[in-house]
């Protein structure tokens, strides 16, 4: 009780511009739901100041932005969080270098991003640094070049001696002629988004996962709601807000087009490996205009290779997969960065689709600029109460946010300056885990991997028996705490949110094992253990897209045994 | 060769099998299991040292999970280099003294009557359980009074040269200064089969105590020299080297290039074990055996962990089945639980027993006159834990064989 | 190192081959690179189960000549059903408790709680005869806290579904919980282990029986029997309900154990087991094996007059893939399988995979092939052998066994 108690006040101050907007008295209703809703004003349940659409990390960071700039938000997103190109690229913790030759704006941009979100989002980043190297095949005048544009961007870059670079990288390709260092890292997209939803979350925005916009509710000239269909209670219900803010990535080109409003999007696939672990723990480039497959990321357990570039049809966009000859191509280029990827076991194969905005006709996608486009579709298209955020990327999600929020705010009469450069993100606060709630004997990596996914919110995570600290996934120390505060917390509604929010199932094996027994948990979360059967088939299916496309050597006997292990001894069909 | 390099830990399938047939596991969870401190854990220390987890120590090498593992992981392997890069346990005066056999053996040889009373001396052992934390039930195997190198210098070796071939005996720690009695029954059996015997120059412990606590550069040192002998040994006399201790040879063999990275891939094939040198000659046709008429023995076999990841016990088990008064049980293959320094420490005593007590209710209830074996570290733990002798097949042979008839055959 | 037949491959196709020729007055050695796909068993052996359109096979002698024409049943012809009985005779002979009969499938139970058609199930596992059958009424599912690997939810949800009664509950012994220190090792042989101690038992039986009132059936998980099939009887004599054990998720106790059994007793008849270790390289002339020689046994290598490549499918390392194509990598004979990457998968997990009836092509006596020309002294039986798909046909230990009796029949010739 004291809890929400203390909640309100602070919900309160935060909202004294927001009720200079909307004068309406906020009052504490019911404590056992403070989890999903926090604090509820007296006006309808389903009246919002903001309704963003889109769970990627546009739209989950704008509700945080506009939760934390004192806005009722309501985020919906249609199926998981980080379903689309949030969760299928790199995860790489751009400085701008790779952009600095040919795009000096985003170059600008990705290093304030990158600096601002080691300060913010501690724990979703490794600081490792990254190289461009030159091969012999390479122009090593462009070096020269290179260097010159990212110390006009702003970003640091240091020849470094090409011994020196093998020193200080082993796996790199010894053929190296050239290396210059930047300030590179990695980005766990899954984490900074849940990072960005809890906090939304506990600055009162209201979320919603499985949630699709099926239509947007008109009033005129005015969108004043929408109407969403909910994929796991299958009823449909509307939400009202002044504005909307389309947060749809590559598929906002079809949530503008609900309402006659045509946003010309460019989808651009791009497919990545991910290898069975890290093999560099430096990010490597090439020191060349941007090609395919010329960045190796280091990132958690493993390390992705990628990518390529095709233009794709907008119907691709929800059944993307890897081709042979992609797979072929990322391999053998994959291996001029670090020889060693050749013996590496090759985990999965993806591909994301690049929410670019089209500007002209280039087939391949690349010249496009990556910069942030906001479009006020009461100016552009004479529609109110309704904008599209998008273009930018991954690193420029928080400025993306900044933009959006600054827009919703300048039309609701709020005054309130962005704070999300400075205030750290819920998990990078603390220097370690502040909890007496631990058990005597946990294993260091069991620990060690909490701490590392979840920053100082690890603390939530329970570890008082054994019981707890039982392993569910071995290949990335996932326990039963982990999977019960996933569950209790973080919106998992199938194994496949799960593996998002943990790493479950994204190790070596991919969930052969672990995923059996994380769908018992869930099935006794969910007291229903045919519904847990059907998620654990969907997760296995989920699993082995990837894998399809590179199941040979080890990864084909690892597919083997899974396969014997549920479609033989289990019985699975 | 390098196991993280040539990502050998990435074979593993996860099936497991290699966690039911550690034998520590079985007795000690503290221990995170083969797989887990293994290839699991190499993936995840390769984000870094804080998912390091420092009960990899109560890993005793015995490499079972090898030979279980379907995947060919070296999982031990893995263990051992992890142990050494990350662990931040340094060596203390216990390590020390447990670790350099050859320094405490010189010693302890020049006052070897005081010091086996006095480690056989009931407060002695307390103050060694408490300061030490060797643990008190623990006896020290004996150190001989003339160390087996001084023996052979003096009775042996200037009668060697006669021989029409040559072998490098690599003696070891243990029959140098514990067990002299085994290097003679040595010199005894291979002159007989025609073999004149030489010791290596500069022969230095094989480090395996050295290793197992954590003292990696002056093992390192130790290997580089003994290889470097070897090579003389192999490539300029022409002698291969062979062994009485499998574990020596095991050490020196694969734990060299695998866990210290000292190459030996030139020499590799020369470092043989006695038994497996013998069959060899047998096989090849090269040697003959005549037997006593009246020797007589009931005896069991016990397979040494690092025998059963050579998976040479064969020629052991072979040898000794050649003796026509001979009734051989092979036990089934189990760890003793010694570790070879591993048991004498307090903290693992409890363990190390648990882990051998299946063995030693297999030996008490065989029926046999005594135990054979190659290994030394076996050999105490047995005869500390049952009522039985062990004894090398080595000395079963030099006990066995008519060796005037022998080396009249071998010498036509 | 001479023998009359070296069988490469130390699991259940290989054993029985080695027992049988070393029955037949052979002297063999087994070559084993680590232990076998029998610690993934399913807790039964199956000979037929199902048809291409997924329906369940009742009597899977009549339904082999359905199958597709590479299948390694076929070159058993009208022998097959006599390889079947000879399997079921032998085991029983070497002391591996089975239940169940070729003329007939029976269903053994899965780790989910479903039910599948099989032949031989291992004595402590329950079993039933028809695909709708539960262990009892009112049943009481046990499970140890923390064993991940034993479903209750499904399992409670499969059983209800075919009209039981079901609850669960825990059995909390200190001796099982103190596994969990370790919090990895909660699996099935690590808690078998515990109950190879005689107060462990005592203690479980009690702990049931404390909570079995009121039901007409306990369900296990089949955790018992390390070393001793008849651990799981003594529990049931204890138990005053009716006791089922079903399988968990692997490695599986029965499989283990009868890893051991098969094992020991090929020792027992002087057969050599050579564990931990591979064949690296063979001198082969003009189709004839000359030797073999292993890693650890160096330029000592290994002849013989026949030799058994029973090494296993991708699972074992029997066959091997890269990106370009399959290969098997011990002797390089050929292999079945599709020159299109592309075509080695279908999309969906659970549906039957190309990949799975790759393998070593043979002639009609087994015999591998070199070039499309029959080996003179090598044979290949097992999942090696290319055309089965075991995981969709239930087929898998059928070929295993019987395969390899008929290898050593054309042995003993």
């Amino acid at each position: 009780m004291e809890k929400c108690i203390y909640f309100y006040f602070e919900i309160k101050q935060q909202n004294v511009a927001a009720e200079k907007y909307c004068p309406i008295k906020w009052q504490y209703l019911d404590c056992d739901k403070y989890k999903q809703t926090e604090m509820k004003p007296i006006r309808k349940e389903n009246e919002f100041d903001v309704i963003i659409v889109g769970g990627g990390i546009t739209g989950v960071g704008t509700a945080r932005d506009c939760a934390l700039r004192g806005l009722k938000a309501l985020l919906l997103e249609r199926f998981d969080f980080a379903t689309g190109a949030t969760g299928r690229n790199h995860g790489l913790l751009h400085s701008g270098a790779r952009y600095a030759v040919t795009d000096e704006e985003s170059a600008t941009e990705c290093i304030r991003e990158n600096m601002i979100l080691r300060r913010v989002a501690r724990h979703c980043v490794e600081e490792h640094d990254g190289l461009f190297i030159s091969l012999p095949e390479d122009d090593i005048n462009y070096q020269t070049t290179f260097v010159e544009a990212c110390r006009k961007a702003g970003i640091r870059a240091d020849v470094i001696d090409p011994r020196q670079a093998r020193i200080m990288e082993p796996s790199v390709n010894p053929a190296l002629i050239g290396a210059v260092r930047v300030p590179d890292g990695s980005v766990d997209p899954f984490r900074l988004s849940t990072a960005n939803v809890i906090d939304a979350r506990e600055h009162g925005a209201v979320v919603k996962t499985y949630s699709e916009v099926v239509s947007l509710i008109r009033d005129g000239q005015r969108i004043i709601g929408v109407t969403v269909f909910n994929h796991y209670t299958h009823q449909t219900e509307e939400f009202y807000a002044p504005l909307t803010i389309n947060a749809g990535g590559i598929w906002g080109h079809g949530i503008a087009a609900k309402v006659g409003i045509r946003v010309d999007m460019f989808p651009a696939k791009g497919s990545l490996l991910i290898f069975g672990h890290r093999v560099n723990n430096m990010v490597l480039n090439r020191c060349r205009k941007p090609a395919n497959a010329d960045i190796l990321v280091p990132g958690d357990t493993v390390c992705v290779i990628g990518t390529t570039s095709s233009r794709v049809p907008f119907e691709e966009c929800d059944h993307l997969s890897v081709t042979a000859d992609e797979v072929d191509l990322l391999l053998s280029e994959g291996m001029k960065l670090a020889p060693e990827l050749a013996t590496t076991r090759i985990l999965r194969a993806y591909a994301g689709v690049r929410p670019l905005v089209a500007a002209d006709n280039d087939p391949s996608g690349r010249n496009i600029s990556r910069g942030i486009v906001l479009m006020d579709h009461a100016t552009r298209d004479g529609v109110e109460g309704f904008a599209t955020i998008t273009g930018g990327k991954l690193m420029t999600y928080r400025l993306m946010a900044e933009w959006a929020t600054d827009l919703a705010c300048r039309k609701l009469g709020v005054d309130k300056k962005c704070t999300t450069m400075t205030e750290p993100l819920p998990g990078s606060r603390e220097e370690e885990v502040k909890t007496t709630a631990r058990h005597h004997d946990m294993k260091p990596h069991v620990e060690a991997s909490a701490f590392y996914r979840h920053g100082e919110r690890a603390a939530k995570i329970d570890a008082r028996n054994d019981l707890d600290t039982s392993l569910v996934c071995e290949c990335e120390g996932v326990t039963v705490g982990e999977i019960n505060y996933a569950v209790n917390e973080l919106h998992v509604h199938s194994l496949v949110d799960l593996r998002k929010r943990t790493r479950l199932g994204m190790g070596t094996c991919q969930a052969e094992m672990c995923a059996c027994r994380a769908a018992g948990i869930m099935g006794e979360a969910l007291g229903c253990g045919h519904k847990a059967q059907d998620d654990l088939r969907s997760f296995l299916n989920e699993r082995w897209k990837g894998v399809e496309p590179v199941a040979w050597g080890d990864t084909l006997r690892e597919s083997e045994y899974s396969q014997w292990v549920y479609n033989a001894v289990c019985g699975m069909e | 060769m390098n196991t993280t390099n040539d990502n050998n830990f990435e074979q593993c399938l996860k099936c497991s099998v290699c966690t039911v047939y550690c034998p520590v596991l079985e007795v000690n969870p503290l221990y995170p299991g083969p797989k887990q401190a293994g290839p699991d854990g190499e993936r995840l220390r390769l984000k870094g040292a804080a998912f390091y987890d420092e009960a990899l120590k109560y890993c005793l090498n015995c490499k079972r999970c090898e030979v279980a593992c379907p995947s060919g992981v070296k999982i031990g392997d893995i263990i051992q280099l992890a142990k050494i890069k990350y662990s931040k346990k340094k060596p203390g005066l216990r390590e020390n003294m447990l670790a350099n056999t050859d320094f405490m053996g010189s010693l302890a040889t020049k006052m070897a009557p005081v010091v086996n009373l006095s480690v056989g001396f009931k407060p002695v052992k307390m103050v060694m359980d408490s300061l030490f934390k060797i643990d008190a039930h623990r006896t020290f195997p004996s150190y001989a009074s003339q160390t087996f190198e001084k023996w052979f210098r003096k009775n042996a070796a200037s009668r060697q040269d006669e021989f029409p071939h040559h072998v490098t005996f690599f003696h070891g720690c243990y029959i140098n200064y514990n067990y002299p009695q085994l290097g003679k029954d040595m010199v005894k059996v291979l002159n007989a089969l025609g073999y004149g015997v030489h010791l290596m120059e500069n022969e230095k412990c094989c480090g395996v105590a050295l290793m197992s606590n954590g003292l990696i550069d002056k093992a390192k040192r130790q290997a580089e020299g003994n290889v470097e002998n070897i090579r003389r040994s192999v490539k300029v006399d022409r002698r291969e080297v062979i062994g009485a201790s499998s574990t020596c040879i095991f050490t020196m063999r694969d734990e060299y290039p695998h866990i210290l990275g000292v190459d030996n891939a030139d020499v590799r094939d020369s470092i043989n074990l006695a038994t497996r040198f013998i069959y060899r000659l047998l096989d090849e046709g090269r040697v003959q055996l005549r037997f006593k008429k009246d020797y007589k023995a009931a005896i069991a076999y016990h397979t040494p962990c690092h025998m059963e990841k050579l998976g040479w016990s064969i020629y052991s088990t072979s040898l000794l089945r050649m003796i026509p008064g001979v009734k051989l049980t092979v036990l089934e293959s189990h760890c003793c639980g010694i570790g070879g320094t591993y048991g004498f420490k307090k903290e693992n005593y409890a363990t190390s027993q648990a882990i051998g007590a299946p063995l030693f209710r297999q030996i008490e209830t065989s029926g046999v006159d005594f135990v054979s074996t190659d290994c030394e570290t076996c050999k105490w733990q047995i005869e500390m834990s049952t009522s039985l002798k062990v004894k090398h097949p080595i000395s079963v042979l030099a006990e066995a064989l008519d060796v005037e008839a022998t080396f009249r055959l071998n010498s036509r | 190192m001479k023998f009359d037949t070296i069988i490469i491959g130390g699991g259940l196709s290989g054993l029985t081959c080695a027992l049988r020729l070393q029955a037949g007055g052979r002297r063999c050695a087994v070559i084993s690179a680590g232990q076998s796909a029998l610690h993934f068993s399913s807790g039964s052996f199956d000979l037929l189960g199902l048809r291409a359109d997924r329906s369940e096979i009742e009597s899977p002698l009549d339904e082999v000549k359905h199958l597709r024409e590479m299948h390694p049943y076929h070159k058993l012809g009208d022998k097959l059903p006599h390889y079947a009985a000879q399997a079921e005779s032998l085991l029983a002979q070497w002391g591996i408790r089975v239940k169940g009969d070729a003329r007939k499938n029976h269903f053994r139970y899965t780790p989910m709680g479903g039910l599948r058609p099989t032949w031989l199930t291992f004595s402590e596992l329950a079993v039933a005869d028809d695909s709708n059958a539960c262990p009892g009424e009112r049943v009481l599912v046990a499970n140890f806290p923390g064993f991940l690997d034993f479903n209750t939810s499904f399992i409670t949800d499969a059983l209800c579904s075919r009209g039981a009664k079901c609850e669960v509950c825990l059995l909390d012994m200190d001796s099982v919980n103190r596994l969990r220190v370790s919090s990895t090792e909660m699996r099935a042989a690590n808690i078998a282990k515990v109950f190879e101690s005689e107060e462990a038992l005592g203690e479980l039986i009690a702990k049931i029986n404390q909570m079995a009132d009121g039901y007409d059936c306990v369900v296990l998980p089949a955790v018992f029997g390390f070393s001793d099939a008849g651990l799981a009887t003594r529990i049931e004599e204890g138990v005053r309900t009716g006791v089922a054990f079903l399988p968990a998720m692997p490695p599986s106790v029965a499989g283990i154990r009868t890893q051991k059994q098969l094992r020991t007793e090929f020792e027992r008849m002087g057969g050599v087991f050579i564990p931990g270790d591979e064949v690296v390289r063979a001198d082969i002339e003009d189709g004839e094996v000359k030797k073999i020689y292993t890693r650890n046994h160096g330029e000592m290598g290994f002849s013989a007059s026949n030799y058994v490549l029973a090494t296993g499918h991708f699972m074992s390392g029997g066959l091997k893939a890269d990106a370009q194509g399959v290969y098997e990598p011990v002797f390089g004979s050929d292999v079945y399988y599709l020159a299109d990457r592309g075509e080695w998968f279908d999309k969906d997990f659970f549906r039957p995979q190309a990949y799975s009836t790759f393998g070593v092509e043979t002639d009609a006596h087994c015999k591998v092939l070199f070039g499309a020309r029959a080996s003179k002294n090598l044979y290949a039986a097992g999942s090696v052998l290319c055309g089965a798909d075991a995981m969709h046909e239930l087929c898998g230990g059928g070929v295993s066994l019987l395969t390899a009796l008929y290898v050593a029949d054309e042995i003993l010739k």
